[in-house]
């Protein structure tokens, strides 16, 4: 396990707000993602999560605080440029492009990373179709490696659920961003599906991929994430290891509404 | 699992093989020497020119998602630019045809990048508003346009031809082959573009913007790109036209057009480049079979264009994707 590498964080995140006409959906939230790590964040819904998330994706300006992607500030960029610096995200409900085929869907997530503008593209330059061609081969790898290597070159758009999931996740790490961000990523999948991205999920760590994962799934966060960062009313409630949230009477507390007796077996 | 790739991509790709390409490009070349008679010639040049007005209205709506109603502005803005150089300032119609399009690209800069960082809704607003807005400017800008009643009396478009002569599109042979050479020469640019990687991030932009954002893509500035390339192509065709027509008038900015071009796109197929060029011909050729009946003309091309949505309601193209989609998941059944 890398986890423990934790010299400079891949991701920072200060005092982060954001309100909606008054309510403070994120108030005030920090936590780091160490590099190579699993990152979890969790909390109940409503708590924040998804604000948080696109705050730090660039989809929404944060009122205050600080993002910093390896050492960089990326606070209140437009999310191409995030992207660009080396922060990618998945979305809860799955986006693709469905009329285009899987590989296609892969081939424009790396593109605006090889420094082809338009001119070398309108006139396919030679420079550009080598780069085209080795984003071709890293994504037949990606798509091979989340055993969608039969549909490579289908439309997106007839995949199964779990498999536009694991498409989504393959386009978000087509160009080896430094974090990932993962929005729900078992949310609505049959259990061998879940067991399948977990698995995929694994190995791509183990490979040195860091990850930031919201999810609802305990199990999976208490066997995969090396921290986790649990969420209530827009703040941190606690930070730690997933041993250490798992007995932890306020995350309960937060989860199951008061609890007058404690029962620490759940999860 | 079975482990073979299956070849199935959804948009069709035809593959440009030489041989029908020639006999195509022969027909082109050989139609008005076939005894169209002037009526004909009329028909076959409208129906050039609305299948490149159409396909810039396709770059813009079908591939990039954006509902546009500019183009009708732009061909108009095109058409006065270059008549009013020709005429006041005493410029070659030609350069006027290409100042034509620079302007109508330059219009369509400003409108779009005011109205591309809000919302599609708003751009198709804004749009809207162009076309209304020339409308009043060529009718009530007297100075400018000579209001009303346009600018009569343009020159002609010269061709010299080393070791053929002189032609003047006076001739409306001369006109179509002219018309011709630039249809040709615009369709393949929007083809290549299209073809290109930037029209697959159009259509990326089209179908899921946040998503082509969270991948590194500058959403706007490819918007601003297909919006102004089909400026550019809407404003040249109507800098051409005007001096076929030798007038340009308010009528140029006549709703009718929009019409005409918003149903060849969607019945051709918003997105394909193919469906739309066919849709453009067979809509210019409609009305005009329909003359046989003066009185119900209209009613009859309201019932084609009922019937049209009726049968294909994705349009030419969209009959041919839903077909093939139907087969992919045949195959993986």
């Amino acid at each position: 396990m890398s986890a423990d590498k934790q010299t400079t964080p891949a991701l920072a995140v200060q005092g982060l707000a954001k309100a909606f006409a008054g309510v403070r959906a994120v108030d005030g939230l920090t936590f780091r993602v160490p590099a190579g790590s699993v990152t979890g964040l969790i909390g109940p819904n409503g708590c924040g999560k998804s604000t948080s998330i696109d705050c730090i994706s660039g989809f929404q300006s944060p009122d205050a605080g600080q993002v910093v992607l390896g050492g960089q500030d990326i606070g209140g960029l437009p999310p191409h440029r995030i992207a660009r610096l080396g922060l990618t995200r998945t979305f809860q409900n799955i986006r693709l492009y469905d009329e285009l085929t899987v590989r296609e869907n892969l081939l424009i997530a790396a593109q605006e990373y090889d420094g082809h503008g338009w001119l070398d593209a309108f006139l396919a330059r030679r420079a550009l179709r080598a780069s085209e061609a080795a984003a071709g081969e890293r994504a037949r790898e990606l798509i091979a490696e989340v055993g969608l290597a039969r549909y490579d070159n289908l439309p997106a758009g007839i995949l199964s659920y779990g498999q536009k999931k694991l498409v989504a996740l393959a386009a978000c790490l087509m160009s080896r961003p430094s974090v990932a961000i993962l929005d729900e990523p078992l949310a609505g999948v049959n259990p061998t599906m879940i067991v399948n991205i977990e698995r995929i999920i694994d190995a791509l760590n183990r490979a040195g991929q860091t990850f930031l994962i919201v999810e609802h799934n305990m199990n999976f966060v208490m066997r995969r994430c090396h921290q986790v960062v649990v969420m209530e009313s827009g703040r941190k409630l606690v930070e730690g290891e997933p041993a250490l949230i798992r007995n932890d009477e306020r995350v309960i507390d937060a989860y199951l509404g008061h609890a007058p007796q404690r029962e620490p077996s759940h999860a | 699992m079975r482990q073979e790739t299956l070849d199935l991509p959804l948009r069709e790709r035809p593959r440009l093989r030489a041989a029908p390409w020639l006999l195509v490009a022969a027909l082109l070349v050989a139609l008005p020497f076939a005894g169209l008679g002037g009526y004909g010639l009329k028909i076959a040049i409208m129906a050039i020119v609305y299948a490149v007005l159409a396909t810039s209205l396709n770059l813009i709506y079908g591939f990039t998602g954006l509902l546009s109603f500019a183009q009708i502005a732009f061909w108009g803005i095109g058409g006065y630019t270059a008549a009013l150089l020709a005429v006041d300032a005493q410029w070659p119609p030609w350069l006027g045809v290409l100042a034509g399009g620079a302007v109508a690209t330059l219009a369509s800069l400003v409108i779009g990048y005011a109205s591309l960082r809000l919302s599609r809704h708003s751009f198709a607003i804004v749009t809207l508003s162009l076309v209304l807005l020339m409308q009043l400017v060529a009718k009530d800008w007297v100075d400018l346009t000579r209001g009303p009643l346009g600018i009569p009396n343009l020159p002609t478009l010269e061709v010299a031809l080393p070791g053929l002569g002189r032609f003047s599109s006076a001739n409306p042979v001369v006109f179509y082959f002219i018309m011709l050479a630039f249809a040709a020469i615009a369709l393949a640019g929007v083809h290549r573009l299209v073809r290109s990687r930037i029209g697959r991030t159009l259509l990326a932009i089209k179908q899921n913007e946040p998503l082509t954002q969270s991948q590194g893509v500058a959403t706007l500035q490819y918007k601003l790109l297909a919006f102004a390339v089909s400026a550019l192509v809407a404003g040249m065709t109507g800098g051409l036209f005007v001096f076929y027509l030798s007038v340009v008038d308010p009528s140029i900015f006549d709703f009718f057009y929009t019409q005409m071009i918003l149903i060849m796109v969607i019945i051709g197929g918003a997105g394909s480049f193919w469906g739309v060029i066919a849709a453009s011909v067979v809509f210019t050729v409609i009305p005009e079979l329909l003359r046989v009946s003066p009185d119900l003309r209209l009613v009859l091309l309201g019932c084609v264009l009922v019937a049209a949505i009726l049968a294909l309601p994705q349009g030419i193209a969209g009959y041919f994707r839903e077909r093939r989609l139907e087969r992919i998941r045949r195959t993986l059944r």
